[in-house]
């Protein structure tokens, strides 16, 4: 489904590459950890898939299509059948939860219909049905992001990028993210996680690709996290 | 840019509450609209009024001229009274051109009555002439053509005894080159105006985006196209032109009318235009120029701050 091929990646006016020789394939339904040191490449990695980065040389394949190679006004098109999760939640904080996850269908022209359908749903999932009219900013940390998960999936997306989606969240919270993560996972989606949470790397004993200094270091069918944390 | 009517109540509600959080720089927006347009307008009726009196004067085909008298400087004349004779020797001269279909002899006793009407209830003002009377033996002279006058007030004005003659061209020539002045003159400056305004709207539009940026780059993570994000946007530049637009009317619309209630009071027979044959378009006229520059206004900012 997702296809590296000979990916570099050097910002502008950056010493050394960001990413170098990246040569990496993803199957569809697949669940994979990215880890590595801090300013290894994996945030520039997601940023590829969401096509957030371009990449300077190589291709980026998504179902057979390069996406580096998408015109600009097709790029919203491929942003709707991805679900993106960040660290910071992203959350709109003045508005409710309904309106943060409804926001996602509002500003693609999705029927009031459909998102009063589909918003409660997403929000059962999550387990938030009860917060549906706090404000963003009334939750907790765990709470913010379960919302962004409710935003990232309301579209039932093919792919969901999770960039250090627990970074800032407590253990407790952080293992309710992943679980949820691996439930959507189980539903069909193919799942990316960008994380330095050792623990539950390890214990989830789920597929790992390692990026050292802009390079694949490791790639394992059930690997371990294999840093000091 | 898909037309969806919830999409638009959605842009226009974002507009509106956008000006809202930044009414200081939206109300300098409005401001700055209103005093481009209000120029504009004024400029606009000027030109028009100058050129109605353009066409109110040309339209006569009509010469005037004027008998020698005592008093004249013209060298053409020898400063003595014309006796009747004389006087009826022009008539007669005058009806001789060709192209002239009748002459009337005006006592200057007459004209100062005809003065005296016209200024109706201001007859007052020649009150200071204390029973003196200042004008002249004077010949009307119709034209069968417009086309003729020029030549036939050439004509008269080569008979003895004719001190001055005037005719609707005179005017019209002056009128036209003042008419044009205030037109590249106003022209210029509404231009400058405009820009002033564009780059106002731009600098609101942007501080509009710049507060919410948050909401903006979450839009694109969710595949929002760059129209969508755009909208309210435009609405807000476009809502901004039209409400300076608006005011410039109004005040624009108030003062005009005050002006020509003031000429028609103090200048009975000056010909101005009536606020209501002109002030419907202008208002037409002028809120689609606001809201094209308020759209251009955004367009700036958004090109420049947007990149989506």
């Amino acid at each position: 489904m997702i296809q590296f091929v000979n990916v570099a990646k050097t910002y502008p006016n950056a010493h050394s590459p960001s990413l170098n020789g990246i040569n990496l394939s993803i199957g569809r339904g697949e669940f994979v950890f990215v880890v590595g040191p801090s300013g290894a490449g994996k945030s520039t990695l997601m940023k590829l898939l969401y096509r957030e980065e371009l990449p300077s040389t190589g291709k980026v394949l998504l179902d057979g299509k390069d996406i580096s190679r998408l015109r600009d006004s097709d790029v919203p098109y491929l942003r709707r059948q991805l679900g993106v999760i960040f660290q910071d939640f992203k959350l709109l904080p003045e508005r409710t939860v309904f309106e943060n996850v409804a926001f996602a269908l509002e500003c693609t022209d999705v029927s009031r219909r459909e998102i009063l359908r589909r918003v409660p749903a997403s929000l059962e999932l999550v387990g938030l049905r009860h917060k549906t009219h706090s404000r963003a900013s009334e939750l907790s940390g765990g709470e913010q992001q379960r919302v962004a998960v409710a935003r990232a999936i309301v579209r039932n997306p093919v792919l969901v990028v999770a960039d250090e989606p627990t970074g800032n969240l407590d253990p407790e919270n952080s293992w309710a993210i992943m679980k949820l993560l691996t439930d959507i996972n189980k539903m069909g989606a193919t799942v990316v996680v960008a994380t330095h949470a050792k623990n539950i790397v390890n214990d989830m004993k789920k597929r790992v690709v390692a990026i050292e200094r802009g390079r694949v270091a490791r790639d394992e069918e059930r690997g371990t996290y294999g840093y000091e944390s | 840019m898909a037309m969806n009517p919830r999409a638009w109540v959605t842009a226009i509600r974002d507009a509106l509450r956008s000006m809202t959080r930044s009414s200081l720089m939206s109300l300098a927006s409005i401001a700055t609209v209103a005093v481009s347009l209000m120029v504009l307008a004024a400029v606009l009726l000027l030109a028009l009024n100058l050129d109605f009196m353009a066409a109110s004067v040309e339209s006569e085909v009509q010469v005037k001229a004027y008998l020698c008298a005592v008093d004249d400087t013209d060298p053409t004349c020898n400063q003595q009274e014309l006796t009747e004779d004389q006087k009826k020797i022009i008539v007669e001269e005058v009806l001789r051109i060709p192209g002239v279909k009748e002459v009337r002899f005006v006592s200057r006793d007459e004209a100062l009555s005809q003065l005296n009407e016209e200024f109706g209830e201001h007859k007052d003002i020649l009150e200071g002439l204390d029973g003196e009377n200042p004008l002249r033996d004077s010949l009307d002279i119709q034209a069968l053509d417009v086309q003729q006058v020029a030549g036939i007030a050439e004509a008269v004005r080569k008979i003895a005894g004719v001190s001055t003659v005037n005719y609707g061209q005179d005017y019209v020539n002056t009128l036209m080159a003042f008419t044009k002045a205030i037109r590249y003159g106003g022209i210029g400056l509404v231009l400058m105006l405009i820009v002033a305004t564009v780059l106002t709207i731009s600098n609101t539009i942007r501080l509009s985006v710049y507060a919410r940026r948050r909401e903006v780059g979450i839009m694109k993570l969710v595949g929002a196209t760059d129209w969508y994000i755009r909208r309210p946007f435009m609405m807000e530049g476009i809502l901004l032109g039209v409400f300076g637009a608006l005011v410039a009317m109004g005040l624009t619309g108030y003062g005009y009318s005050k002006v020509v209630v003031y000429l028609t009071q103090k200048i009975p027979f000056w010909p101005v235009v009536r606020p209501e044959q002109v002030l419907m378009n202008q208002t037409l006229g002028l809120v689609v120029l606001g809201a094209v520059l308020g759209a251009v206004g955004s367009l700036i900012s958004l090109r420049r701050f947007l990149k989506v």
